[in-house]
């Protein structure tokens, strides 16, 4: 177990090292050679005064000090002229790093223990970091360094940096970046642990070139590229949720619907395309595709699998009826109308339905009252046509003509199909003979016809045909 | 006119010199009531044009020409009529009665008449008021005919607002006032008043209610029948309902309760109940409806259909349980003659291997109640069935051809009509279709001879992304036994619309037309 550890251990620190060394390696022009000094200077902080300072200025000695003995008479003159400008992304502070280790109470340290290998001579300085040092505390939990390792406690992120193109591209990739996953789901996760780690490498720019949501708080806060800094081209990648292609989706999609879940791809112009006014709240909270960076994945509409059923025609009635609210989603109340009220024949009913629409009507297939007023539409274009004259409904021999003595014989045509007698026929055609005040007081009620009940709840439809209340025989 | 109850003309036909009446020159009133509930819409949407951010709708004129030969009581002299072999006296073919020695009467047809109908329809949504969720819509229709005696029908109605409201949706919650249409289980419903819904997640509950408006007509209850019947209700109606949606394990299941009664509370109009479902299984789905009569204390229409798909959905298998009991609410006596109901068990088969090709075949029985009346001479029939049989094959990316067969045989009516159709579209934008048809048909208890054989041609044009004009014309001609000329299904047909949306609509590119 220990020995795995300490394996274990000394990988992540090659790497650490490796990396670390790699990010200063353009710090120094010429590497000093302490070593040679050993005997001139008993402290570090005789050329480098200004690290337990904090003052930057004077971290390092000026070239001209080293005239002093390399003056070319006792010493051959050199030409250090100090460590070159620093691009890095290092966020290491001497002074801030041993107030800190003060303010939680460890020992302080000396610069041996980081820039001296351990068992090394005085100012037997290496050229790199002893990262070893920083790992004992910082990275004893780490098992890789780009993975799970606090990237802000030595870094900054990359937008405080003055990293140039290539340095960007050279960035290392970190193994769960990998993951086939990383893209759908583990990165939002990852941002949201640390947003820091995610700014070590990317800027704001990375996530806008696929999230629509720029104003997202993720997104909104994390660092933006400085100006001039020239970014990789990287392009928008959108995989399709598992939940997208579940068959009830687009049914139900509406229940979870909010900016903060469809905003990474889908902007409101997308929602419009299926969605229509008055646009629900949860649509209008979406950014428009103009106000976006990201391309957005583009929707179209198209119906859901139940409308491309055959007998949909059928069904949708009580599908509508069913779940009124899900036909709003994409139908505006003029759509229905479309068809359940075209001014002109081609909407509902086929194509020169009207020329016969008798025996649909008599079958009640479509129920008709559903949508039309039997007395009013009906009636109105069959008195048009002469089926029946304005003054009323005739009684005498005529129009029905399927069979002798229709009038005395119609009550069971009538009880079947009273609509379509009340399309032609009015109210007082009936009363004629079956009023009290009518010729033949031929009563048009069932034998379990409840007159108490018609009487007490609905008195004045029997006055029609009664002249008072007809359970005192009125 | 509206004072009137019925405006009656007699028509001295001189067409071989007898008597005419046909019932022409009728005429609704409730106009004045279709004008106010226009202004109401234009009141709302010309403050909404002026201060809205975004508005979105359509546009369309239609105008078509229909050409109808009228039936009229005519009377013939009974030396013009003879008899069938089955005993019925015919004037030209057509059965006329012979009571009188000397003139025998009937209904035959008249003239050839042309009448022309145009509409008008508008239909617009402005939202962005600066008010959170605050929105309006309107759907207004003008209507205007020329031509002959011939109403098309509604067409000398010149104005509805078929809907017109304002909405405010905050949150889960909805407010609308105005004109209102509601779609349901119980049928179409429309009132002047508001509504108020409320949605959480899949629950969704609306209460509703104002001055009820006559099915179909946009017009009061108390006027829309006024110049059609002598009875008439003296005050308008109150409606009120409510309705409750869940969707509990897959579940879409809405219960809906409404109530009708006069405005002075004297009388119930109407109270009903429905419930309408649909359930998703893995092999089937389940669809049903039943509606409650409170009135009569009794189960009004109700079905309930189970669908399958088979073999990889290329097969749909549907059977269907149904009752229909004709409805008549309070407002006339029809209700307390007491309509039966039938019931009617229905199959169809779809079969669609691919998409280019699909066929079904349907067929229905069913068997009407009791009517408990007295058989005089012989019973009626209680019983009928429908047949219907189609395809379609889309032969090519640019041709399609479809065709149907359709029975309908039942107590009081006969259909038999077969259709078919040619569909070319030589672009994307051009549709260009021609159709044939033919049925023989028996009306209400009324013999009928002879075929009728039409068609015609229809097409459709794309003028850009928002723009669609349609046009079509079409040809009836009934054959019965040589007197094609004096047949009454002998008419003609030709249609134009033309459609513009308007507005914004920004999901036009993503759907790649202006549809």
């Amino acid at each position: 177990m220990t020995r795995g550890l300490v394996v274990m251990l000394g990988a992540v620190t090659s790497v650490a090292l490796g990396a670390l060394a790699a990010s200063l390696g353009g710090m120094q022009e010429t590497p000093f050679p302490h070593e040679a000094h050993q005997g001139l200077f008993p402290l570090c902080t005789g050329c480098h005064e200004g690290v337990p300072l904090g003052d930057v200025a004077d971290y390092y000695p000026e070239p001209a000090s080293c005239n002093g003995c390399h003056d070319g008479v006792r010493e051959a003159t050199v030409a250090w002229q100090g460590p070159a400008e620093q691009v890095g992304n290092v966020s290491f502070e001497h002074r801030a790093h041993a107030d800190e280790l003060a303010t939680a109470g460890d020992p302080a340290q000396d610069c041996s223990a980081c820039h001296i290998p351990t068992g090394g001579e005085r100012l037997a300085v290496a050229d790199e970091v002893q990262l070893g040092t920083c790992w004992s505390c910082h990275a004893h939990e780490a098992t890789d360094h780009q993975v799970d390792a606090e990237c802000t406690t030595c870094h900054v992120s990359l937008a405080e940096t003055r990293f140039d193109l290539a340095r960007i591209e050279g960035l290392p990739t970190p193994a769960d970046h990998e993951s086939a996953t990383f893209l759908s789901s583990d990165h939002g996760r990852l941002v949201q642990e640390s947003a820091g780690r995610c700014a070590t490498c990317h800027t704001q720019e990375r996530c806008v070139t696929c999230h629509v949501d720029a104003e997202r708080d993720e997104i909104a806060t994390f660092p933006a590229a400085p100006p001039g800094m020239e970014l990789p081209a990287s392009g928008a990648h959108y995989d399709v949720p598992a939940s997208h292609v579940e068959r009830d989706w687009l049914a139900t999609h509406g229940v979870g619907a909010t900016r903060d879940t469809c905003a990474t791809c889908h902007t409101s112009d997308d929602c419009v395309s299926c969605h229509v006014p008055p646009i629900p709240n949860a649509v209008r909270a979406l950014p428009a595709r103009a106000d976006v960076v990201a391309p957005g994945v583009h929707v179209a509409a198209r119906a859901p699998e139940s409308h491309e059923r055959m007998f949909f025609p059928q069904a949708h009635p009580t599908l509508a009826a069913a779940g009124d609210a899900s036909c709003a989603t994409c139908h505006e109340e003029s759509y229905c109308v479309g068809c359940h009220d075209a001014p002109m024949q081609g909407g509902y009913h086929a194509a020169d339905f009207l020329s016969r629409h008798t025996a649909s009507a008599f079958g009640r297939d479509a129920e008709c009252s559903t949508c039309h007023n039997t007395q009013a539409f009906c009636r109105e274009c069959h008195v048009e046509v002469g089926l029946v004259p304005a003054g009323g409904g005739r009684l005498g021999p005529g129009y029905h003509d399927d069979g002798p003595l229709w009038l005395i014989r119609h009550g069971q045509g009538a009880r079947q199909n009273l609509e379509s007698c009340a399309s032609c026929h009015r109210q007082v055609d009936c009363v004629q003979c079956h009023g009290v005040l009518g010729a033949f007081k031929v009563s048009p009620h069932s034998a379990g016809f409840d007159a108490e009940r018609a009487w007490a709840r609905s008195p004045r439809t029997c006055l029609a045909c009664h002249v008072g209340n007809p359970l005192n025989g009125n | 006119m509206c004072g009137m109850p019925f405006a009656t003309r007699t028509e001295a036909a001189g067409r071989r010199g007898r008597v005419t009446m046909a019932g022409r020159a009728l005429r609704r009133c409730g106009s004045r009531a279709r004008a106010a509930g226009l202004t109401v819409a234009v009141a709302l949407l010309l403050p909404g044009s002026a201060l809205a951010q975004s508005y979105r709708g359509w546009t369309s004129t239609s105008v078509q020409v229909v050409e109808l030969r009228p039936l009229g009581l005519d009377s013939v002299p009974r030396t013009d009529v003879v008899m069938d072999a089955a005993g019925r006296f015919l004037y030209e073919g057509n059965e006329v009665s012979c009571v009188l020695a000397s003139v025998c009467t009937g209904y035959l047809p008249l003239d050839q008449d042309r009448t022309l109908a145009a509409t008008q329809d508008l239909s617009l949504t402005f939202w962005g008021f600066g008010v959170e969720g605050l929105s309006v819509t309107a759907l207004v229709r003008a209507r205007a005919r020329a031509g002959a005696d011939v109403v098309w029908p509604r067409s000398d109605d010149e104005f509805d607002a078929l809907f017109a409201y304002a909405q405010l949706q905050r949150g889960p919650w909805r407010v609308r006032a105005g004109r209102l249409d509601i779609r349901s289980g119980l049928g179409f419903a429309a009132f002047d008043g508001a509504s108020a819904a409320y949605s959480l997640r899949s629950l969704h509950g609306e209460v509703y209610g104002g001055r009820s408006l006559a099915r179909g007509l946009r017009e009061p209850q108390n006027e829309a029948l006024r110049g059609l019947d002598g009875f008439l209700l003296d005050m308008s109606v109150l409606l009120v309902g409510a309705s409750a949606t869940a969707r509990p394990w897959s579940t879409q299941l809405t219960a809906r309760y409404q109530r009708e009664i006069l405005s002075d509370r004297s009388s119930l109009v109407s109270e009903r109940a429905s419930v309408d479902f649909s359930r998703s299984f893995p092999r089937f789905r389940l669809t049903g409806s039943i509606d409650y009569d409170f009135m009569f204390e009794q189960p009004g229409k109700g079905h309930i259909t189970v669908s399958a798909p088979l073999a990889d959905a290329r097969w749909l298998a549907e059977v269907s349980a149904r009752r229909y009991v004709p409805y008549f609410d309070l407002s006339t006596i029809w209700g307390f003659f007491e309509p039966v109901s039938y019931s009617e068990v229905t199959a169809r088969v779809g079969w669609a291997p691919q998409t280019e090709l699909g066929a079904w075949v349907s067929g229905g029985w069913r068997t009407y109640g009791d009517t408990e009346t007295t058989v005089i001479l012989r019973p009626m029939r209680d019983t009928g069935w429908r047949a219907d049989a189609g395809a379609r094959w889309r032969a090519a990316a640019e041709w399609s051809v479809d065709g149907r067969y359709q029975l309908e045989w039942g107590p009081g009516g006969f259909l038999s009509s077969a259709d078919a159709a040619v569909r070319f579209d030589p672009t994307e934008r051009v549709t260009v279709s021609l159709n044939a048809m033919t049925f023989q048909q028996i009306e209400e208890y009324r013999l009928g001879q002879g075929r009728a054989f039409g068609g015609g041609v229809t097409g459709g044009y794309e003028l850009g992304d928002r723009a669609t004009i349609a046009l079509g014309a079409s040809l009836i001609r009934h054959r019965d036994g040589g007197n094609v000329f004096t047949s009454p299904w002998n008419q003609g047909r030709a249609w134009s619309s033309i459609r513009f949306d308007l507005g914004r609509d920004p999901g036009l590119a993503a759907r790649g037309v202006g549809r």
